[in-house]
């Protein structure tokens, strides 16, 4: 016979009760005076507490189908030797039993929300951002592209102190000349907008509204002005296929999703952004790899030059760790690089797209 | 009223919280390791296992409170929210970022009169499109933890009603911030009124008395501390730089401890105010000066402990400056310090913030009359479909 304290279940009134084990160690019986009937709880249905922060005593309550699983009534047992017994003789003490069916309702919302995210991510959000980037008006994107590219600028000069925008009138010029002969005879969606930040990495990019940023080691790093042409004609794809303001829509939903599913972990957010942005652009870019070959075989310049930049890029990668494809936000370098090539290898005549006095000025447009 | 020092005092047991500080921390840290390592996803069972504990050191009358909810059925609530959130949120954001309206084409610091007024009213309409949200949640939130509650093997329940809660949350919030917060208080007492008198434990009913122009003595100190502000903003303008800093600072402190002050007394005023059925009642007594110590103290523990971090770490870089092989190296042990600290600081923050001040509002927490509760009758589980998941969608699920 052990001392304990027993809640009914019923009322809140507080049993001061004895317990002892059946002979035939199946059961134990709860006795009191305050009791109508003594109480039978099988040992095998017995759950225990857990995460308790008192180490001295131990909730004991059973197992029964309902709707938390539990008995309501609660045992409290004091007794050292009783509890060690318990846990030594009784498995199940501490399971965690789960309703009927839990696993299948989670299953089923689990897929309901990981079909509604992906739907959304995948389906709606870039749906809905192919629509609205057809029809936000230009000027609303042109403002927009320039915070975008101021942004970018600020972001940059915090990284390399000596950041400047780089434009010497010959520089300039000389990228007008190629924008020119790149954009002959074309109708344009956008007025496009070419900046050059001194910068050490060679890099350029597309902003919405027909803002393109090169960054003056991409220059420098150039051995032709085709390289560069090249390049300049991949930027104006993405500009003319609308790439940045529709990736920009999509990010603007996304990102309130992402936070969502993860919480304050701040991190996994950011990682799953990336790997979506990941999936979208490496689309986006064999696309705008087209458009640029298309545009090269018109204006009838040398896409070796493009295809030559790409055998390079390629060469800077391998000294860094490699990015696998599906995380890299761009298409193979090896393959892009071929595919150049194939074109420069069709192209009849074609003509240099800026003299060597004109090529010499753009490099030192930071000058 | 404090008429308690009479000498017919009713029997009255007082609260208790008495965890133990280091398994609470290791708790805290190993359930927090775990939600990083399942990206996220266990941090519904860290919540379940951190409420179980603080439930099981709460007690009264030698008998303590259980927390019964599941981690499982936590997270599952969240997958239900997550399904219809991501479908309003995600479209709201892109229709807003179309009409030029997002946060993202917007700056505050505009200097044009239309720029400003356009930066305006995309706030107001991320606060218009979420809030409600926010009021839903918390209102969800208290309801899922009182079902999820049992003293002494009966339960706690709140009824349905989080949408009239959030349409009451939204008037007199709006009323407190048109009058300047001078109906602060008919705010705290009709909100705190709303979700009280749904509230039951077992077959009984909270009553909430009092009446709210009551709370306007809780004012005081945030009082004192804006008119302050305001005499300082006059000094500024004759051009006492000097001394109009000074009363800056004595200001901003004083208004920072008022707005404890409010939070102590208005709870203090408003669960002394409270009966349950026709004869228990409450007492709280918490007290602003002990809540401020915590504070204090947390701060005090957390600077050291940052300054011997930062001690440590220039310590290692100079170690390895020139041990480091490779930039993947340097980037995996920065991801790992990261990851620590943050555990870190998540655990102390619990031990040294979080669990103090509600161990100080619990000690302080008396019944008054206990002796009805033994009649008190069982109630029908509450099966609270969607838990708490809005408030964990939405992040507003707070310290536990």
């Amino acid at each position: 016979m052990l001392q304990a304290q027993f809640f009914d279940g019923v009322t809140a009134y507080r049993h001061e009760v004895c317990i002892s084990v059946l002979d035939d160690q199946q059961a134990l019986v709860i006795h009191a005076e305050s009791l109508a009937d003594p109480v039978r709880w099988e040992l095998a249905d017995l759950r225990a507490l857990r995460d308790s922060s008192s180490t001295k005593q131990l909730t004991l309550t059973r197992y029964v189908s309902s709707v938390d699983e539990r008995d309501p009534a609660r045992l409290i047992v004091t007794d050292n030797d009783f509890i060690a017994w318990l846990r030594a003789t009784q498995p199940d003490l501490f399971r965690r039993d789960v309703r009927k069916r839990t696993w299948l309702r989670m299953a089923g919302w689990g897929t309901g929300a990981v079909v509604a995210i992906a739907l959304m991510l995948f389906v709606i959000l870039p749906g809905m951002a192919n629509i609205l980037a057809q029809a936000i008006p230009i000027e609303r994107e042109v403002a927009f592209g320039k915070a975008v590219t101021q942004q970018i600028e600020w972001v940059l000069s915090s990284s390399n102190a000596g950041m400047q925008r780089c434009d010497s009138p010959e520089g300039v010029a000389a990228l007008d000349t190629m924008l020119e002969r790149l954009t002959a005879g074309r109708d344009m969606h956008y007025a496009i907008d070419i900046q050059v930040f001194g910068h050490s990495e060679v890099n350029a990019f597309a902003a919405p509204g027909g803002q393109v940023v090169i960054l003056s080691a991409l220059l420098e790093e150039a051995e032709s002005p085709e390289e560069v042409a090249g390049v300049l004609a991949h930027e104006i794809g993405h500009v003319e296929r609308r790439d940045p303001m529709r990736q920009a829509l999509r990010a603007a939903g996304a990102a309130g999703l992402l936070s969502m599913v993860f919480g304050d972990l701040a991190g996994a957010a950011v990682v799953g952004e990336h790997l979506l942005t990941a999936s979208y652009s490496r689309e986006a870019e064999v696309e705008a790899d087209r458009f640029a070959l298309e545009m090269l075989a018109t204006a009838e310049v040398d896409a070796a030059g493009f295809a030559n930049f790409f055998t390079r890029i390629e060469g800077l990668e391998d000294g860094d760790i490699a990015t696998p494809e599906h995380l890299s936000t761009h298409p193979d370098s090896s393959w892009r690089g071929t595919q150049a090539q194939q074109l420069a290898e069709s192209q009849g005549g074609t003509t240099a797209i800026l003299t060597p006095a004109e090529w010499a000025a753009l490099q030192a447009i930071c000058d | 009223m404090d008429t308690h020092h009479l000498a017919s005092e009713p029997k009255s047991v007082a609260a208790r919280q008495e965890p133990d500080s280091l398994s609470l921390f290791f708790l805290v840290f190993k359930t927090g390791l775990l939600t990083i390592l399942t990206l996220g996803i266990y941090r519904f069972w860290q919540t379940t296992r951190i409420r179980q504990y603080l439930w099981g050191s709460t007690s009264a009358n030698d008998s303590a409170l259980e927390y019964t909810g599941t981690g499982l059925e936590k997270f599952i609530g969240f997958l239900i929210a997550l399904v219809i959130l991501a479908l309003y949120l995600g479209v709201f954001q892109m229709l807003l970022f179309y009409f030029g309206l997002s946060m993202f084409n917007v700056s505050s610091s505009a200097t044009n009169p239309t720029e400003q007024a356009r930066y305006l009213v995309v706030v107001y309409i991320h606060i218009l499109a979420v809030l409600p949200l926010l009021f839903y949640a918390s209102y969800q939130k208290r309801r899922y933890m009182m079902s999820r509650t049992r003293w002494c093997g009966i339960r706690f329940s709140m009824e349905k009603g989080a949408w009239g809660y959030v349409i009451r949350a939204i008037g007199y919030r709006l009323l407190t911030v048109v009058t300047l917060g001078a109906l602060a208080p008919l705010a705290t007492f009709k909100l705190e009124q709303y979700m009280a008198e749904r509230s039951y434990y077992g077959d009984a009913r909270i009553k909430q008395g009092g009446s709210w122009p009551r709370l306007y003595s809780s004012l005081t100190h945030l009082f004192i501390g804006i008119v302050i502000l305001l005499v300082c903003l006059g000094i500024f303008t004759w051009g006492y730089n000097g001394l109009a800093t000074a009363l800056l600072c004595v200001g901003g402190v004083w208004v920072a401890i008022g707005v404890v002050y409010y939070q102590v007394k208005s709870f203090a005023y408003m669960t002394s105010h409270k009966t349950l059925g026709e004869e228990v009642s409450f007492k709280a007594e918490p007290r602003t000066g002990a809540i401020i110590r915590i504070y204090f103290i947390a701060a005090v523990g957390m600077g050291v402990m940052s300054l011997f971090i930062i001690f440590i770490i220039s310590v290692m870089t100079a170690i390895f400056d020139f041990g480091i092989s490779s930039v993947t190296v340097g980037f995996i042990g920065a991801a790992l310090s990261y990851i620590f600290l943050f555990l870190l600081f998540q655990a102390m923050k619990m031990v040294m913030i979080t669990q103090p001040i509600l161990g100080h509002y619990v000690q302080t927490f008396s019944i008054i009359n206990p002796e009805p509760l033994h009649q008190i009758q069982q109630r029908q589980a509450d099966d609270a479909v969607g838990a708490e998941g809005v408030a964990d969608a939405l992040d507003v699920a707070g310290a536990f």
